[in-house]
């Protein structure tokens, strides 16, 4: 068990390769989506003052359930929100489903300054913009239940994701931090550990930790001018050199892929005022071609609207 | 590189990516859950913490599997946190005395129902055939010391695995433990298990010192140890030993050593056996909040006395697992090395002990109940079964032939049919009094759609013709509920990870209305409830 808590499942090849093939819209809408949905989830964990050991974990749970799920069968932000719930109850600090609730309808309320283009002036408050009445919190509370369950089916339950962090300290100790100050090799590190969780490669589902580890001290390495062993030092982690090297690509090219993304030409880019991507406006992307799937409301919901409606009325006629 | 460059790579054979993925190990990747089309489901077997297990045979492997349903009450939480944990646990454990967790089954509602339904879902374990609690109830069978030694060595494997990987049971009893026929004995309901922190337990150094506090609120009464009972919270993993040493005075004697009918009621017994607590044999005890306002007459202990006749190896053992101070209280890996296991008559090899009718605790309880209308027994003092009496008393309870009873007829009305006014009752018989029944066994109960199995079971029948009334007990357990609405919500536990007090109240919620009420005496009640009601869906449908 000891050794169980440092691998991970991993996708199979056929799972990546059919992915595309799940209904998908085509690779860079895809791509977008999920880096969107994964930073969604880290701003989120950081709103509900998550550790970013259960926001990491809940980053590596949606990858996989989107290798099982068709991406688009779900609202984005609802799958974030449920995979964030679900890894957050299982550990040390449970979130609420109403901070939930609150901290996404903040999010994607124009108010939040998600995913903004740089440059942007900051948008103006408008607590109204994210207020969460009854209904709208029933139905998002709803929503993530039955998306919880629907994920945990599809993971069949296994819940565990084993992070690299820790071992990527526990590597650097071994190599005395590479005889640079600990805090600065320390942080690009864990940098670069982060920010391989938003890869569209999916570099956490195909790599075990120990991989993640090494590649991304050898990152930082380079980055700070830090001299490393001679030796081929990443085999006595296990990894070696061909891993090593597509890794290395994979995480170092993340900014730049991310930076055409944002970009005028880019798929995000396009979103004048940034935000969170919707199926709404991919369905709208890909042209309307598909009609646009009605989705079935829960009877006993509209039936809340309605009664909400009704009280407004009321109110608005006593004042 | 892109992205969509590695997504191509993925498909290309030349790619050094695609390369390593093609020759990668072969490793559990995520797959789905099965469905619960890929069981054939045989019958009921009982009624669990969660909810209710059947037996059922796989479509895939023919392997004869227990399937424990979890009960979901479209809870504001979600999916029932206890339930997770116990999952994600026995995913990261394999040893051959745990129970394996192989597989999750599901089952959706039919498209008609209600959209707001949510699946069903089905922890899948191999099928055992007995527990020991239902095995020790059962009238043909009598351990004899190999064999004890044998389940004993088992057992404190079992549990020196589970220790050294930071993992505390929290409910260690004879219903937790699972015995097949071919005498391997696992440990089983990981409900109430958590990673602890801090060090394992070193060889010689008991169970070492207590790095954190969790709640005191665990283990079935009759099994837990004096220092929860008088709430200690940073306790280590020598809670889960006093239960070993529990089981094991079970083995010996053939029913609980322990019968507390309330929680100072069970220190008083504990006192009984091991002697009142001074500051040598307990050391820290004035600083356990239970303790202030216990003066109990002093005695010493009858420990041996009432364990004379089962020799001075036993004894031995059973004083190291029944220790009163919880620091030097043995270890699983030093119970392991103890002359008991050493001398003879050595320890059987399970492949030679011999096999059963399957028995499981929840037979055992309709049994007893079944004699409810009778004088209890002496308790505490007496040992040993009256054996010339176990076992016609069993024979005759369901006449010979007895099959074929309508199933899941245990629904009617309290105050139902009275025993048979022939039936025969073992002198020794305890549950009189209600007691906080260890809960059903959590993955498996009656066997009342089995065929008897051959192996010495004589012709014991499983019948479901009791009802027995629960009336006569009330006021005890709101006395409990007061007691142990005391001990909840320290504060600031909650917020301190663990979350014990909010999964049991999770699961109380989802279960039944009163606050908070204790473990023990929720499953009681939920069990008792269910047995007032019509049943359930019975057997899940193959689809």
């Amino acid at each position: 068990m000891t050794m169980a808590h440092m691998k991970n499942p991993l996708a199979t090849p056929d799972q990546i390769f059919h992915r595309s093939s799940l209904d998908s819209p085509p690779t860079e809408l895809r791509d977008a989506i999920f880096f969107s949905t994964q930073c969604l989830t880290q701003a989120a964990g950081i709103l509900l003052q998550l550790p970013q050991s259960v926001t990491a974990q809940a980053n590596v749970l949606l990858a996989r359930f989107w290798l099982i799920e068709p991406i688009m069968s779900h609202e984005f932000s609802d799958v974030s929100a449920a995979t964030l719930y679900t890894v957050a109850k299982i550990g040390p600090c449970p979130c609420t489903p109403r901070d939930l609730s609150n901290v996404y309808a903040y999010l994607l309320s124009s108010s939040s300054t998600f995913l903004s283009p740089p440059g942007n002036n900051p948008p103006k408050n408008i607590p109204d913009d994210y207020y969460q009445s009854e209904t709208s919190y029933q139905a998002f509370h709803s929503r993530i239940l039955s998306l919880e369950h629907l994920i945990l089916c599809s993971l069949s339950f296994d819940t565990t994701v084993s992070l690299p962090h820790p071992l990527a300290i526990t590597y650097l100790q071994s190599m005395d931090f590479l005889y640079v100050p600990k805090e600065k090799i320390t942080r690009r590190v864990v940098e670069y550990l982060n920010t391989a969780l938003l890869s569209p490669q999916l570099l956490c589902l195909t790599t075990q930790p120990n991989g993640l580890a090494v590649a991304a001290i050898y990152n930082a390495a380079k980055d700070l001018g830090a001299k490393m062993p001679e030796c081929e030092w990443w085999e006595v982690f296990d990894v070696d050199r061909e891993d090593l090297g597509f890794l290395v690509v994979g995480m170092r090219s993340l900014e730049g892929w991310v930076g055409g993304m944002m970009g005028e030409e880019g798929v995000l880019g396009k979103k004048k005022r940034g935000g969170m991507i919707t199926r709404k406006e991919v369905r709208d992307i890909l042209g309307g071609d598909r009609p646009p799937q009605e989705e079935e409301e829960d009877p006993e919901v509209v039936m809340a609207r309605r009664m909400d409606e009704k009280m407004r009325e009321i109110e608005g006629d006593a004042a | 590189m892109s992205a969509s460059e590695s997504q191509e790579a993925a498909g290309r054979p030349q790619s050094p990516r695609s390369f390593a993925i093609a020759h990668q190990r072969p490793r559990s990747s995520f797959v789905g859950c099965s469905k619960i089309a890929d069981y054939e489901v045989l019958g009921k077997l009982g009624e669990g913490t969660f909810g209710e297990v059947y037996r059922a045979r796989s479509r895939k492997t023919g392997a004869l599997v227990a399937l424990k349903k979890i009960i979901m009450h479209n809870e504001k939480d979600g999916f029932p946190i206890t339930a997770l944990r116990e999952i994600k646990l026995l995913k990261l454990l394999s040893h051959p005395n745990i129970l394996r967790l192989e597989d999750m089954a599901v089952e959706h509602p039919p498209r008609s129902a209600d959209k707001r339904k949510r699946p069903i879902m089905y922890m899948v374990t191999p099928y055992m055939d007995h527990d020991l609690s239902g095995l020790l109830d059962n009238p043909s069978v009598t351990l004899t010391e190999p064999q004890i030694k044998c389940y004993m060595q088992q057992l404190l494997q079992g549990l020196e695995y589970l220790h050294a990987n930071r993992i505390l049971h929290r409910d260690m009893k004879a219903a937790n433990l699972l015995i097949n026929n071919k005498g391997i004995l696992q440990i089983a309901d990981f409900g109430l298990a958590r990673h602890y922190e801090g060090k394992t337990p070193q060889p010689g150094h008991g169970g070492g010192e207590g790095t954190r506090d969790y709640t005191a609120l665990v283990v079935t009464r009759w099994y837990r140890p004096p220092e929860l009972l008088m709430h200690l919270k940073r306790y280590t993993t020598s809670i889960d030993l006093w239960g070993v040493g529990c089981v094991f005075g079970e083995m010996l004697v053939g029913k609980p050593i322990l019968t507390g009918e309330s929680d100072g009621h069970q220190l008083e017994l504990i006192w009984d056996l091991c002697g009142t607590p001074t500051i040598e044999t307990m050391p820290g005890l004035k600083d356990l909040p239970g303790a202030e306002a216990m003066s109990p007459k002093p005695r010493q202990g009858n420990l041996g006395q009432r364990f004379r006749e089962y020799g001075s190896g036993a004894i031995s053992l059973l004083r190291e697992l029944l220790k009163l101070d919880w620091r030097s209280r043995i270890n699983a890996h030093d119970a392991l090395q103890h002359p008991y296991f050493r001398n003879p008559p050595y320890p059987a090899k399970p492949e030679e002990l011999p096999s059963f009718e399957e028995s499981h605790e929840y037979d055992r309880k309709k049994y007893h109940e079944k004699r409810t209308v009778l004088p209890p027994a002496p308790r505490g003092g007496t040992v040993g079964r009256g054996p010339n009496n176990d076992g016609d008393g069993y024979r005759n309870s369901g006449g010979p032939g007895g099959r074929g009873y309508p199933r899941n007829n245990n629904n009617r009305n309290f105050g139902g049919p009275a025993p048979a006014p022939d039936e025969r009752v073992p002198a020794w018989h305890r549950d009189t009094r209600l007691p906080p029944r260890p809960p059903p066994p959590a993955d498996y109960g009656n066997g009342r759609d089995r065929a008897p199995r051959g192996g010495g079971g004589g012709n014991r029948q499983d019948v479901d013709t009791y009802i027995p009334s629960y009336d006569r007990d009330a006021p005890r357990r709101d006395d409990r509920r007061r007691d142990d609405r005391r001990d909840r919500g320290g504060p600031g536990d909650r917020r301190r990870g663990d979350y014990d007090d909010r999964t049991r109240s999770n699961r109380t919620r989802s279960r039944s209305r009163s606050p908070l009420p204790p473990r023990d005496r929720d499953r009681d009640r939920d069990r008792d409830r269910d047995r007032d009601r019509p049943p359930r869906d019975g057997p899940p449908h193959p689809r």
